[in-house]
């Protein structure tokens, strides 16, 4: 296994980037108070300093406890849109490769005529229209899974056809197995790495959807999620004003955030293709 | 057939679009003319005295107090005979001329950062694949999939401050410099290019990751595959199996993902735009989303869908041209 | 390699093909070229549609978006000097002393930029298409106080009306800030089926000194009309600038501030629209040669006409209770929005009206004065706030919230990021730290639930008052309080209704301000305002341009108040301030 971490560099760095975060994250949700991600809640306008780790911004938020808040707020809207995404991919994909016929037809096609369709924008008329009181963390997730589901369904579509064919499930029929047997003993488990790649992209992409929709603030505004702390930084023209730690903490999360999650991709992906194990 | 049946596809992409656009914006009950004057009495005081008489005569011109179905059919047939309507917040303008006077200001900006991306970001996904390219190939590849997670709109902010304010090297914002007349002459060109410079950086930045991805893996895959292998043992030139066994057949998926791309970026654009004053296709979007314009909002995403549709299309249609095996009647 | 071939060849077209598209909608005049310092650059974020000069064109139509340059009325209104400013007529007079009779007297020598002169004719049309076309911004007033308009003469109009109107010349006819009509050609538009589909365009003939040239998605640009009307009649001396140039920032009004700032400090912009209190202080710092209204000295601008409340709607509960209006005022800490937001200067208030030079003298009356100690509506005091909302049946839940019924108090606060992303977030903190559940609501449904009356805080201004209370207090009158369901007007949020108010508005109606019995009851209205809480005054609202002068000045300030008008370029106003600059040469 740790040699294998050793071949894979890049899902090494994504897991270790991941590691850290989350270590930054539980361990400041056990130490901060929450108020104080919130404004008036602190001197306003410092800059970093022993007292305030990344300094606090002008409504008197503690950035510091604003970024763990932040980070924590944007991981479960990651989840929980990601897993929405991730399981109607498989479900859907399943039943479409698996039972072919009709309903098979019927999946792909709604999937290919969606795609075409600009997600990213309705996504944005989608936020902006909904009652401004009703958008909380779990509202935007599910605005930011609405139309990503295509993707996995389509992918996971094409290796259940794939495997379907294979050798070891014909045997697998011969010796008695019934269909759901097959699904969950034989195809599952070899489907696992191709689920577990589209799982983290649907996270990054509903992770990258949320922070765009904060950022041009249709998010939900007294939150501390890391975009809309951005869009906040901007609008009391953060940089110009020389109050340059507002912007930067959050956006250098965020960078670590996306990327670590496009490194395990990228690492997830080697490990679903066999080939690029070799190379390696 | 084949044409017939890309064309249907094409027909039903953009019904679809059209009807969940459609009825999104409804869901919420601003409504476009009030908010107009709603824009211009915050400035300071704008007092019609009887505003409601106003937005309510207009409403009935435009037929908004229709039934919502009606109003569906209505414009399911305009869009029928390419009538998109007028823009409700910007009355008397039609739609069509929103759309074709700020395109001009889009289509540059986009379709450079989109090629670029795409050129740039396949080449070294690309190579990273290549068993024989240098180490070092690979650490940049590494990089640009990190700066997926660098928004676009950090970057513009960051670009605008330290290189075009501070450093002053580049043009602050601005679609071209103030008073310049518009002119179709070489220095009027280069004010432009001059102009789209940083946000073309920013736009570009974020989205090499997806292709250095997407483009690694397919190299990945292809490596193995038995033309290549065959290849090497003919005795072919690195260089002749990279450009035109490899290459080649790895790029076939990606031109339908650029196709797609094309209509992501602009969402990306709307912000890249605000922030650097260009008036373009993503500005009016973004105004008539913020006033909930619905004409303008429908007619701006049809136009991107039927694009991005239409391009997938051709791309299908050309793949014949491109893969030999699919002319056999593979798909 | 066939790829980079492709991509090259994809690249060429892609930008000969914009380069070809952008020339087509560029305009193509051939325009002389005008040298920076006989140019006025202007920053702002141009929302109007490109062609639309038609004043009487709803909805795209603005004035502030250079067109006031174009477009003059009857006389302006300088604000600082409290003086009115005669323009395109000599003289308006109230004829009768009960005010129901106006004669307008035009000046011989005003003319349209086609060489057709103004005359009475104008007037007319003008009066009369306001009056019967009810998509115009001013029908309401028209319909409700004008009677009859008559043409004397070429240059004599007489305006009958209906009932006493000694309000009716300031508040309409006179050009200021954001309000008042413009005068209109008549032989134009007369000739045109809709008045409200009609353009306009570039060269519709005006009256005003500058002439639109070129209007394109990023400029627009007016040259000077060397044979303006206002300078062979002795009114002004001709304009030093020769162009003007109001270049597109994008974005909403208000946003990207940042970058216009820098902008501006590195003299691409001689003044933009109004800035954050940080950001201008920052431009002064960064930049000796840009000055404000007050200098270099804090506020660094002027008291604009808008002062902002937190509006409720007052027929809707829990705000019906005025216990509960009382409570929500009291968790105000107006002394803490003053240091945090302003750098300290005194911008919090109790008024819904600016403390303009007349309505300062009310505020500082004695009977005003003994009512604000009696009712105190400044004050700051959460444990009072405590005991009414008690009192008026609330308890606090386990989430720190105060609950009636299983409902908290929904103080969602509707407002407009451009211009509040400041002083909302410190509002809603205020409030929840007192137990009310307040959230910040910048979308796009804003200003649509403020006009609905839905459940929450309305952060708007007062546009009304300049000189006496009572069009700020009249906005509480009960005519306008619309029934709940339905929408109410523009500015008109509060639906309060109350006779004891109304018997107040009627009587001062027909007086004039200066008249010591309008005194009276508009203290005791006053006194109403604060003891019923009827809305909930927060801050007095500045503009604070940068006026850049490095290339022009001149501009109106404290030190320098020229004819009196206040700075900002985009009011009507505007027109005054731009054709009274002088070189900085």
């Amino acid at each position: 296994m740790i040699n294998y971490l050793k071949r894979n560099v890049s899902l090494t760095i994504g897991l270790g980037l991941l590691i850290f975060l989350i270590l930054f994250t539980v361990h400041g949700l056990l130490t901060i108070e929450f108020k104080q991600a919130y404004p008036l809640a602190v001197r306003p306008k410092q800059p970093p300093s022993l007292k305030y780790l990344f300094g606090t911004d002008f409504f008197g938020r503690d950035l510091y406890t604003a970024m763990v808040v932040g980070v924590w707020q944007t991981a479960i809207i990651g989840l929980l849109a990601g897993a929405a995404g991730t399981i109607i991919g498989i479900v859907l994909g399943f039943i479409s490769a698996y039972f072919s016929g009709l309903v098979d037809v019927l999946i792909k096609f709604i999937c290919q005529i969606l795609t075409p369709i600009p997600a990213f924008l309705i996504q944005v008329v989608i936020a902006s229209s909904i009652d401004k009181r009703d958008v909380t963390i779990i509202t935007m997730a599910i605005v930011v899974f609405l139309l990503s589901w295509m993707a996995p369904t389509l992918v996971i579509r094409s290796q259940v056809l794939s495997m379907r064919e294979r050798q070891f499930v014909a045997v697998a029929k011969l010796s008695g197995m019934n269909s759901l047997e097959i699904i969950f003993k034989e195809i599952f488990p070899n489907l696992l790495p191709f689920i577990a790649a589209a799982f983290v992209a649907q996270v990054f992409q509903a992770v990258f959807a949320s922070f765009y929709l904060a950022v041009i603030g249709l998010g939900p505004l007294r939150e501390p999620l890391l975009g809309n702390t951005i869009w906040a930084a901007q609008s009391q023209s953060a940089f110009f004003n020389g109050w340059w730690w507002w912007p930067v903490g959050p956006s250098l999360a965020m960078i670590l955030i996306l990327g670590s999650l496009a490194m395990i991709n990228m690492g997830l992906d080697e490990m679903a293709n066999p080939r690029i194990r070799n190379k390696e | 057939m084949f044409v017939l049946k890309r064309l249907l596809f094409v027909i039903l992409v953009v019904w679809s679009a059209s009807t969940i656009t459609f009825f999104i914006p409804r869901i919420s009950d601003i409504n476009p003319i009030r908010e107009r004057f709603a824009e211009l009495a915050r400035l300071g005081g704008f007092s019609a005295g009887e505003l409601e008489k106003i937005v309510e005569s207009y409403s009935k011109a435009f037929g908004l107090d229709k039934p919502l179905m009606q109003q569906y059919f209505d414009y399911i047939g305009g869009v029928m005979t390419l009538d998109f309507g007028v823009s409700l917040n910007k009355f008397p303008k039609t739609v069509l001329m929103l759309i074709a006077e700020s395109l001009p200001w889009t289509i540059g900006l986009i379709l450079v950062t989109t090629i670029l991306s795409f050129v740039i970001g396949n080449l070294v996904g690309a190579l990273a694949a290549w068993p024989l390219s240098p180490k070092w190939v690979r650490g940049i590849s590494t990089s640009f999939i990190l700066f997926q997670g660098v928004p676009p709109v950090l970057l513009a902010i960051l670009l605008i401050f330290f290189v075009a304010f501070k450093l002053n090297i580049l043009p602050i914002a601005g679609a071209y410099s103030i008073g310049t007349i518009p002119d179709f002459t070489f220095e009027f060109i280069l004010d432009v290019l001059r102009h789209q410079i940083l946000p073309g950086i920013a736009l570009i930045f974020g989205s090499l990751g997806t292709w250095v991805l997407s483009m690694r893996g397919m190299g990945i895959t292809i490596q193995g595959e038995d033309y290549v292998v065959f290849a090497e043992h003919k005795g072919l030139s690195s260089y002749t199996i990279f450009k035109d066994y490899y290459l080649r057949n790895a790029l076939l998926p990606q031109v339908t993902a650029f196709a797609l791309a094309l209509g992501n970026v602009i969402t990306s654009a709307i912000v890249v735009e605000t922030i650097f004053g260009l008036p373009g296709l993503g500005f009016v979007l973004i105004t008539a989303i913020r006033s909930n314009d619905f004409l303008v909002i429908y007619g701006i995403v049809l136009f991107i869908t039927i694009t991005v549709a239409v391009l997938m299309a051709l791309v299908e249609l050309l793949y014949p041209l491109l893969d030999p095996r699919v002319r056999q009647g593979q798909e | 390699m066939k790829i980079s071939k492709l991509s090259i060849a994809l690249l060429a077209v892609t930008t000969a093909f914009s380069m070809l598209t952008t020339s087509l909608f560029a305009g193509g005049h051939s325009l002389t070229k005008v040298p920076r310092e006989q140019t006025l650059v202007l920053g702002w974020s141009i929302t109007s549609p490109i062609g639309v000069t038609n004043p009487f064109a709803s909805t795209g139509y603005t004035h502030q978006e250079a067109n006031n340059l174009m477009w003059e009325g009857l006389s302006y209104f300088g604000i600082f000097n409290d003086e009115e400013i005669p323009w395109l007529a000599d003289s308006m007079e109230y004829t009768k002393s009960d005010y129901t009779q106006l004669t307008i007297k035009l000046n011989a020598m005003a003319q349209w930029s086609d060489g057709t002169p103004v005359t009475s004719k104008d007037v007319v049309f003008t009066f009369e298409s306001q009056k019967n076309n009810n998509k115009l911004p001013y029908h309401a007033n028209f319909k409700q106080f004008v009677d009859k308009v008559t043409a004397v003469d070429d240059k004599t109009v007489v305006v009958d009306f209906k009932m006493p109107a000694p309000r009716f010349k300031f508040q309409v006819l006179t050009l200021k800030f954001d309000t008042g009509i413009p005068i209109v050609p008549a032989h134009v538009l007369s000739k045109v089926d809709n008045v409200n589909e009609y353009e306009g365009g570039n060269d519709m003939p005006h009256s005003g000194p500058y002439n639109l040239v070129l209007w394109d998605a990023n400029q627009k640009i007016f040259d000077v009309n060397p044979d303006w009307w206002a300078v062979k009649a002795g009114r002004i001396s001709m304009p030093e600038v020769k162009r003007v140039v109001m270049f597109n920032i994008g974005g909403q009004v208000g946003q990207g501030m940042d970058v216009v700032a820098q902008r501006v400090v590195n003299n691409e912009f001689d003044a933009t629209l109004d800035m954050r209190s940080s950001v201008i202080g920052n431009i002064l710092r960064q930049n000796s040669k840009v000055t404000t209204h007050s200098a270099d000295k804090p506020p660094y601008g002027y008291l604009d006409w808008w002062p902002n409340s937190l509006w409720v709607n007052t027929q809707l509960e829990p705000y019906s209770d005025a216990r509960v209006r009382r409570a929500m005022s009291l968790l105000i800490n107006r002394e803490l929005i003053n240091e945090i937001i302003y750098e300290g200067a005194g911008i919090a208030t109790i008024y819904p009206f600016p403390l303009y030079p007349g309505l300062e003298k009310f505020a500082n009356s004695p009977a005003v004065k003994k009512l604000e100690a009696e009712l105190q509506p400044g004050l700051y005091d959460p444990d009072q706030s405590a005991e009414l909302m008690k009192a008026a049946g609330f308890t606090m839940n386990s989430d720190d919230m105060w609950e009636k019924d299983g409902k908290t108090v929904s103080a969602v606060i509707n407002g407009f990021e451009g211009i509040h992303s400041d002083i909302v977030p410190i509002l809603v903190e205020m409030l929840r730290n007192g137990g009310i559940d307040a959230d910040i609501n910048f979308g796009t449904d804003a200003y649509q639930n403020m006009a609905d009356g839905k459940a929450g805080l309305y952060m708007f201004g007062h546009g009304a008052s300049l000189k006496d209370p009572y069009t700020a207090l009249e906005l509480f009158h009960s005519r306008y309080s619309a029934a709940l369901g339905t929408t109410a007007g523009s500015n008109r949020f509060s639906r309060y209704s109350n006779p004891e108010y109304d018997k107040l508005l009627d009587e001062m109606a027909p007086l004039g301000g200066d008249d010591p019995r309008f005194q009276e009851l508009a203290a005791q209205a006053l006194g109403i305002y604060w003891r019923d809480q009827i809305d909930i005054p927060v801050i007095q609202w500045l503009h604070r341009i940068p006026y850049n002068q490095t290339h022009w000045v001149n501009w109106p300030t404290i030190a320098n108040p020229s004819l009196g008008m206040n700075g900002a370029f985009w009011a009507h106003t505007g027109m005054l301030v731009v054709s009274t600059l002088k070189s900085a040469k």
